[in-house]
């Protein structure tokens, strides 16, 4: 029987020869092949995946600074892409099942004396003030647990990691849209949160309490809880001066 | 509830120009990673990742829906990579080029080509003389041989993946890989016992 392409052997170390089954067969019938099989597998072994350089915690944010001046406007409007790109039909389908989630999740349930509103009183500002606050609540939560959790023994972040990953996309369509509407203190904050987010989300998974501290003392030198606190205050009264004021009151701020 | 990349978009291609910043959030990190394994230097690796999310806004109208958008990310990447590693070759070749002078039998006029800062994307090796050794042996590669090697070596991606990235057939990827095998087995061989 012949011997074994060195083709071959290399490619079977990888189980990408043809005849995988064959060649191990031979390989165990073969000293000689075998012996050069165990070559390759000796080397291959010893050039391990690289070590990949820890990045900052701002740097898909420099990455994003970077780039973003370099990219030119797209052309703007829905209709032409929906009917030239079938994804795109696909993503706004996505936005609108995440709309009526929302709307649904956080609509509340009409009061007695509202009874006789009509849908189209539906005030979508209000929607999104209920959202914000719960976006600001639910990362209030994230940093209030991420202060006090436990530095003795392995840290494991991992659930919380996860959850700023969620809160940091919402997050960025909830400082776009209060940029648009024109508030300040709302985008300010939510910029700062941002922020924070970014540095949990994308930190180790195995974190040291050494990363626990720094991210504790970001949170803390910007004040961050208390900001959240003041301003998801502001926005639970805005939600309930609207719900005093009835549906058709829209042109409130964000 | 994690707003799809395909959702983000669409938001982009409808002229929110900011919402691609959710996409560079996402992926940069694992698109660097990539980069600097191939490259093995740092300052390189950033740049083809900003190179790369360009390349992918310009392109965001071809994307397809059935492909997932880390997948053609990764896709875009690789080809930048490799166009950064055939420039930086031709470059090399004319320029300043690091040489080891116990290089046995090397191609390219004896001459290895290794990153000229930062970190090698070996250090993982115990033996410091066989991390050079490695760098040196991985620069004799082709950049599509070095790029193959790694995608298939280092990232763990089937013959199928990379000859979608390289727009090869699968047979050519394969053959890649062999001949990046091969070089590497040629100059590190006769140092494996000895770190063993």
């Amino acid at each position: 029987m012949n011997h074994l392409s060195e083709e071959q052997i290399v490619l079977h170390y990888y189980g990408d020869a043809e005849n995988n089954g064959d060649i191990q067969r031979h390989l165990a019938a073969c000293s000689a092949c075998w012996g050069q099989f165990e070559q390759v597998q000796s080397l291959l072994q010893q050039i391990e995946p690289a070590e990949v350089p820890e990045l900052a915690a701002g740097f898909e944010e420099k990455t994003w600074l970077n780039l973003r001046d370099r990219l030119p406007e797209k052309r703007k409007g829905f209709l032409p892409q929906l009917f030239s790109q079938k994804w795109a039909l696909v993503g706004v389908m996505a936005l609108l099942l995440l709309a009526a989630f929302l709307t649904g999740r956080w609509w509340p349930r009409t009061p007695d004396n509202n009874a006789g509103t009509k849908p189209g009183d539906v005030n979508p500002q209000r929607v999104v003030l209920v959202a914000v606050g719960d976006h600001l609540e639910r990362s209030q939560m994230l940093l209030v647990e991420i202060m006090n959790a436990d530095t003795k023994g392995p840290i494991d972040l991992s659930t919380e990691q996860a959850q700023a990953r969620e809160l940091l996309d919402a997050n960025y369509l909830y400082r776009v849209s209060a940029q648009r509407t024109g508030d300040p203190q709302v985008t300010r904050v939510l910029d700062e949160l941002g922020r924070v987010l970014t540095e949990i989300a994308n930190g180790p998974t195995d974190l040291t309490a050494a990363d626990l501290k720094e991210i504790r003392k970001r949170i803390q030198a910007e004040g961050l809880l208390f900001k959240i606190r003041v301003v998801g205050s502001q926005v639970d009264s805005k939600v309930r001066g609207q719900e005093r004021d009835g549906a058709g009151n829209i042109n409130q701020r964000l | 509830m994690e707003v799809t990349d395909a959702a983000v978009v669409a938001l982009v291609l409808a002229g929110d120009r900011d919402a691609f910043r959710v996409l560079v959030e996402r992926h940069s990190r694992s698109i660097f990673r990539v980069v600097f394994r191939m490259t093995g230097n740092q300052q390189d690796a950033e740049e083809i990742v900003q190179e790369t999310f360009l390349r992918a806004y310009k392109s965001l109208e071809r994307f397809e829906l059935r492909a997932n958008f880390s997948t053609w990310l990764y896709r875009i990447a690789v080809n930048r990579t490799l166009d950064f590693l055939n420039a930086r070759k031709t470059h090399m070749q004319t320029k300043d080029t690091y040489q080891i002078a116990d290089n046995p039998d090397g191609e390219e006029g004896k001459q290895v080509q290794l990153p000229a800062t930062g970190p090698g994307p070996e250090r993982l090796l115990l033996s410091a003389e066989m991390k050079r050794k490695i760098a040196g042996a991985m620069g004799m590669l082709s950049p599509s041989e070095r790029v193959a090697f790694t995608m298939r070596h280092m990232e763990g991606r089937s013959i199928e993946e990379i000859s979608k990235a390289l727009d090869l057939r699968a047979s050519a990827a394969k053959n890649s890989v062999f001949r990046a095998v091969q070089k590497l087995r040629q100059q590190l061989e006769p140092f494996v016992g000895a770190v063993k």
